[in-house]
């Protein structure tokens, strides 16, 4: 009576409602521990950001039809702890710190870019204490200026499960930093790359 | 030979393939992506996605936050790219119904710069309602790892088309 086909179709739909369930119950779970863990609303402290900005003239580095760019690069100090976003589904915790910020010549434009980020795979390394770090990325604008503009500076995370899907949220710590020039005499030769 | 029973065995046949099309069409409309389930190709995402993983994807989201996974497409290119969120500039509008533009700027956690070399000619940004396939939601590891195995595979193509075509034989009765 049973032919291959239909022994097919039975063994994938008993394949497809185990997984969907399987797949409830991961969501669920993993979920309900982060709220218990109470990640949504993990610490942080951002401070002594200390921007330094360049005109750059690359395509890479924004530049467009030749015209140089205003690169901002900052040093920060940061604070946080991220162990209670490990838990058994957690395969890494990238964190990231961001800033947003306007526009100036169209006021609704609203900015956000990434000045550094870390991934961490193991649970020993949750704990962020940065002195005097340099920022990973240099950031520009679509307008030519960046400076004295105001920067809203947060630290946010991701995390990546094993199976199922990605959280994301925020740290409560928040800074802001007007983008002026903090050491124009101290060039690249008094390099010092503390902290991480 | 019974012309009935092989008639319904070809309609048996056509409803299995426009049941799985209508499936993958209906997630289509409700995901809003033209592919809402993709297979990672490539390693410039570890270890967050290996080469394999099969990714679900949404695209109903107006714009995008930093840190967010999306996977976009290049003019002129076969291959879609899943990489993270590394700027977002974001026109608010409040007049019109339609959301803000929105220009990407796009890097592989497993790279070391930028995605820009790999943008389209002259191209620095992503635009949102235009290269973004999808935004990354959830994942299973390794599973589409089977896919990737038999378009690359010759001889595993062979025994796939070879197992259909002897369960169709043997299925006879």
């Amino acid at each position: 009576m049973f032919s291959l086909s239909q022994r097919f179709q039975q063994t994938s739909n008993h394949a497809v409602s185990f997984a969907i369930w399987a797949a409830v119950f991961v969501i669920a779970t993993f979920c309900a521990q982060l709220y218990h863990d109470n990640v949504f609303n993990l610490a942080s402290s951002i401070s002594n950001v200390q921007p330094h900005i360049n005109l750059r003239s690359s395509r890479y580095y924004g530049s467009t039809n030749g015209k140089p760019k205003e690169n901002v690069k900052i040093a920060f100090d940061l604070e946080a702890d991220l162990t209670p976003a490990f838990n058994w589904n957690t395969k890494q915790v990238f964190v990231y710190l961001t800033a947003t910020y306007k526009g100036t010549r169209n006021k609704e434009v609203i900015n956000e870019v990434t000045f550094w980020d870390k991934i961490i795979t193991d649970p020993k390394d949750a704990v962020l204490n940065v002195h005097n770090a340099k920022s990973k990325y240099s950031i520009w604008d679509l307008e030519e200026k960046l400076a004295e503009r105001e920067f809203q500076f947060k630290l946010h995370w991701n995390i990546q499960p094993w199976i199922g899907n990605l959280v994301y949220g925020e740290t409560t710590g928040m800074t802001t930093a007007t983008m002026t020039d903090s050491e124009k005499k101290s060039k690249p030769s008094s390099k010092k790359n503390a902290g991480i | 030979m019974n012309l009935r029973f092989e008639l319904t065995r070809f309609l048996n046949l056509c409803f299995a393939l426009s049941s799985a099309f209508t499936f993958w069409k209906g997630l289509s409309i409700v995901t809003g992506s033209h592919s809402p389930i993709v297979v990672v190709l490539s390693g410039s995402m570890e270890p967050a996605f290996q080469r394999g993983d099969i990714l679900f994807l949404w695209n109903r989201n107006e714009h995008n936050r930093v840190g967010d996974v999306v996977v976009y497409e290049v003019d002129g290119k076969q291959v879609p790219i899943v990489h993270r969120v590394l700027r977002t500039h974001t026109e608010i509008q409040g007049k019109t119904s339609s959301p803000g533009r929105q220009l990407l700027l796009t890097k592989g956690d497993n790279n070391a710069g930028n995605d820009i070399p790999l943008y389209a000619k002259k191209r620095t940004y992503l635009q949102k309602d235009r290269d973004i396939v999808g935004t990354v939601l959830g994942y299973v590891p390794r599973l589409g790892y089977v896919t990737i195995w038999i378009s690359e595979n010759r001889y595993a193509k062979a025994a796939l088309m070879g197992a259909i075509a002897l369960s169709a034989l043997l299925s006879n009765e």
